[in-house]
C-alpha cells in the first residue's frame, strides 16, 4: 500500500518535471525570436483604457458626442453610424473642414474603424488630438463590428 | 513490427526531404518616400528553397491604403519572386507601419503564415501647429497665432495664405529664422458660428507649389446642436481638390 503511494507520487513528480522541460524547450525559440526582433518591429502599444469608449457609453452621450468614421470612403458610403462624419487619412485635408464646424468645446469625439483589430481609428484620434488639438477624443471599442452587433 | 518501423522511418524521411519552404529576404522593410510622393512601394523578395512547390492561398494587407501584388500563384522549387506592396500615402504624415499577411499551403503551420511589415516615414513638409484654431461664439475676436516650420528637406522661402471666406483676416509674418513663419488669424466677428479652411501655399517646389490647410472656426456655444449635416447616407466622401470654404451657419441653423 505504502509502496503504491510512493510510486504514485514519484510518477506525479516525473510528469511535472517532463511538463516543465517541454514548456522550457517550447519557449526557447519564442524568447530567441523576441530578442532577435526586438529592434526590428515596433508594435503599437495598446490604446489606454482612458481613451476607449464602449458603444453603450458613447450612445449615452447623445448630442454631446460627434461620431467619426475612420474607415475608407467606400465602406463609409456603404453604411455608417447615423450622423457620423467621414474622416480618414486618405483625404484628411478635404474631410477635416467638414467635421470641425460641428465641434464645440465640451463635445466628445468618438472615432471608429472596422473592428477591434484595425488601427485607423487610433491614428485618426491621435491626429485629432495632436494636430487639431481637440480634447476628449475617444476610440470606440470593437469599432463598426461592435456597433452593428449591439444594434441588433 | 519491422514494417511499422520502416513505414515510420520512411514517413519521417519524406517529411524531412519533401519540404516546401519559402525563404524571405526581408520580413521588415523601411520606406522613405520623398516630400510629395503619392505612393511608397515595398518589394518583399522570396525564394522557394524547398523541394516541393508552394501555392499562395492569400495575400492580405492590414489596411485599405495598401494594395498587394503577387507575381505568381505557384512557386516551384528554386524559383524566386516578390510580393509588391504599394502604400497609398494620401494625406498621411509621420511614421506609418502596415503589414501584409501571406498564407501558403506549406504543411508546416509555422511556415504557412508570414507577416511582412513595412515602416514608412512620410516627411512632413511643413509643420503646422495647431492646424485648427477657434473662438467661441461671443468671445472677444482677438487674433490667434499659428506657427509654421519647414522641414530640412523642404526649402520653402515664402508662404502665402488664401481664404474663400471674408469672415476671417489673416497675415503671414516671417520669423527671424529662415523657413519659419507665424500666421495671425482674426475673425471679423464672433456673434455666430462660422468656419473656413485657410489655404497655405509654399513657393516650393517651383513647378508645383504644395498646399496645406489650416481650419479656423467660430464654434457653437458648448452643448449646442451641430450646425452642419454630415455626408448624407450613401454619399461618397470628397476625394480631390481644394476643400471648399465651410458654409457659414446662420443663427437660424442652430
Amino acid at each position: 500500500m505504502r509502496l503504491r503511494a510512493v510510486r504514485a507520487s514519484f510518477a506525479k513528480a516525473t510528469t511535472a518535471k517532463q511538463a516543465l522541460i517541454l514548456i522550457t524547450v517550447a519557449s526557447l525559440p519564442a524568447i530567441g525570436e523576441g530578442i532577435y526582433f526586438r529592434d526590428k518591429i515596433s508594435w503599437q502599444s495598446p490604446i489606454p483604457a482612458s481613451e476607449l469608449v464602449t458603444v453603450d457609453q458613447a450612445r449615452a452621450w447623445g448630442d454631446g458626442a460627434i461620431w467619426v468614421d475612420a474607415r475608407p470612403d467606400e465602406e463609409f458610403a456603404r453604411d455608417h453610424v447615423p450622423s457620423a462624419f467621414s474622416l480618414n487619412e486618405d483625404h484628411w485635408n478635404e474631410l477635416l473642414p467638414q467635421l470641425l464646424p460641428n465641434w464645440s468645446p465640451g463635445k466628445k469625439v468618438v472615432v471608429y474603424c472596422s473592428a477591434e483589430s484595425c488601427n485607423a481609428a487610433r491614428d485618426v484620434a491621435k491626429r485629432l488630438r495632436d494636430d487639431a488639438q481637440l480634447t476628449e477624443v475617444f476610440v470606440l471599442q470593437g469599432g463598426w463590428e461592435e456597433w452593428v452587433k449591439t444594434k441588433r | 513490427m519491422k514494417t511499422n518501423i520502416l513505414t515510420f522511418a520512411l514517413s519521417i524521411f519524406l517529411c524531412v526531404v519533401a519540404r516546401a519552404e519559402l525563404k524571405w529576404e526581408q520580413n521588415v522593410i523601411d520606406l522613405h518616400p520623398a516630400v510629395g510622393d503619392k505612393t511608397a512601394v515595398a518589394h518583399f523578395k522570396y525564394q522557394n528553397s524547398g523541394t516541393t512547390p508552394v501555392h499562395f492561398k492569400s495575400v492580405k494587407a492590414s489596411c485599405g491604403c495598401t494594395t498587394t501584388q503577387s507575381q505568381k500563384e505557384v512557386v516551384n522549387p528554386g524559383e524566386k519572386g516578390e510580393i509588391v506592396a504599394t502604400f497609398n500615402i494620401g494625406d498621411r504624415t509621420g511614421q506609418q507601419m502596415k503589414t501584409v499577411t501571406v498564407q501558403t499551403d506549406d504543411p508546416n503551420p509555422s511556415q504557412a503564415t508570414t507577416v511582412l511589415t513595412f515602416k514608412a516615414t512620410i516627411p512632413q513638409a511643413l509643420e503646422i501647429k495647431p492646424t485648427f484654431v477657434y473662438w467661441q461664439s461671443g468671445e472677444d475676436p482677438k487674433p490667434k497665432k499659428i506657427s509654421i516650420k519647414a522641414s530640412k528637406d523642404f526649402p520653402a522661402k515664402n508662404i502665402t495664405v488664401k481664404s474663400n471666406s471674408q469672415n476671417f483676416e489673416s497675415k503671414v509674418e516671417p520669423s527671424k529664422t529662415s523657413g519659419e513663419w507665424t500666421i495671425e488669424v482674426t475673425p471679423k466677428d464672433t456673434s455666430h458660428p462660422m468656419g473656413t479652411a485657410l489655404l497655405v501655399q509654399s513657393d516650393y517646389p517651383k513647378e508645383a507649389p504644395k498646399s496645406f490647410y489650416v481650419n479656423v472656426s467660430v464654434t457653437n456655444p458648448p452643448g449646442a446642436p451641430a450646425v452642419l449635416r454630415p455626408n448624407a447616407p450613401g454619399a461618397p466622401a470628397a476625394k480631390t481638390g481644394t476643400p471648399a470654404a465651410i458654409p457659414s451657419a446662420s443663427p437660424t441653423d442652430r
